[in-house]
């Protein structure tokens, strides 16, 4: 006699499996983040294209403009979030062996972010106060 | 003693297609665990309870379930941690349920035997030459991710096993890692086209939660993103240096 089988049940994730656990919502803010990135970018570009084509003045209105002021806030606290997160995870993922002793993520974090503010602060320098 | 209020996801093909909850009211102490309340509940209230169980000392790694959301090992979750709440008791996520809290473990298998989790050599030596020495600094390199005891928690914990089954998933990545960082073992050019196929460790966006949830402290996260990065250098070791860097 064969056996009886029964069909099993599937379950399947639906959209907003994210909202069930704290850590998710994490990843979710963290992955979110990229696009402003992404955006401001795309913003950037469009103005670095106005200066390329002459319109020197059109570039200036644009930043000067309260909406690309505000979305720059915006941009810049979700970059920061995404930057921070990502060079916490850096640590995690690559720790560095010193002797004994191994790094701990938050190392990572702090190396990262005055490598951050120096390579920014040079850049600055060679385009603008020199 | 104490009353804990247990709803366990019941699953009966035979009856019904629809999996239902069923409350129990367990009695207890401060050193019981989930496991202790289920087999308390087969015993005395409900014969035809059926889960998985074998060691109750977080070994065998086959008690897991979603215990108030959140994949453990019923064997070593205390029922007075959640004192005054009722304590869902669901099967894994993500994985196919056959019947209450028993899940198809089917493709976690298929996975573990093809990352070939054994030491892989060009050429055996015999056994009278000796064994295949290693020091405690290489041992230290892949130690913590042989702990695994397949659980399977970690796969129950990954969002992208969920989306799509065909990930190699937490578990199966750190234990090909595991051989890869053993120094005995020469089958790098086997392994790698394996984890590194479509649905290999690329496929993970970094998560995290395979970690946290591991009871053994293996951290698979780490083992993915090792496997990402030594799959990277490879390739461009095999591009940039003559005769692929061999």
């Amino acid at each position: 006699m064969t056996e009886k089988t029964f069909p099993e049940l599937r379950r399947k994730l639906t959209s907003g499996w994210w909202t069930s656990n704290r850590h998710y919502v994490q990843y979710m803010v963290r992955e979110w983040t990229s696009l402003f990135v992404a955006l401001f970018s795309l913003v950037y570009i469009y103005g670095l294209s106005l200066l390329a084509t002459g319109s020197r003045s059109a570039f200036l209105n644009l930043l000067k403009s309260p909406a690309m002021i505000a979305f720059s806030f915006i941009a810049l606290i979700f970059t920061l979030y995404h930057a921070v997160t990502w060079f916490y995870l850096l640590g995690q993922v690559v720790p560095v062996k010193i002797g004994k002793t191994t790094s701990k993520p938050w190392q990572a974090l702090v190396a990262n972010l005055v490598l951050l503010i120096i390579v920014s602060y040079l850049v600055i320098w060679l385009l603008v106060l020199r | 003693m104490d009353t804990a209020t247990i709803r366990v996801t019941r699953y009966r093909p035979e009856t019904g297609p629809e999996p239902f909850f069923q409350e129990y009211k367990v009695p207890y102490r401060n050193d019981m665990v989930v496991l202790d309340a289920l087999n308390y509940i087969k015993a005395n209230l409900d014969g035809s309870l059926t889960y998985r169980w074998s060691c109750r000392m977080g070994v065998c790694g086959s008690c897991g379930a979603n215990v108030d959301g959140t994949p453990k090992l019923t064997c070593a979750s205390f029922l007075h941690e959640f004192k005054g709440r009722t304590i869902n008791v669901e099967p894994l996520p993500n994985f196919p349920v056959i019947k209450d809290l028993v899940v198809n473990m089917e493709d976690f298998m298929r996975k573990l035997v093809k990352i070939k989790p054994w030491i892989i050599r060009e050429k055996e030596t015999p056994p009278e030459q000796g064994e295949y020495q290693q020091s405690a600094e290489e041992l230290e390199r892949y130690q913590q991710f042989s702990s695994c005891i397949n659980c399977m928690l970690c796969y129950s914990a990954c969002p992208i096993y969920g989306l799509n089954e065909k990930f190699l998933g937490p578990a199966a990545t750190a234990l090909a890692y595991r051989y890869i960082e053993d120094s005995r073992d020469q089958g790098k050019n086997v392994r790698f086209p394996i984890v590194h196929e479509m649905e290999g460790v690329w496929e993970c966006t970094l998560v995290g939660e395979c970690s946290v949830v591991c009871p053994k402290g293996v951290d698979p996260m780490l083992a993915i993103q090792k496997t990402k990065i030594l799959g990277a250098t490879n390739a461009l070791r095999s591009i940039l240096m003559p005769r692929g860097g061999r």
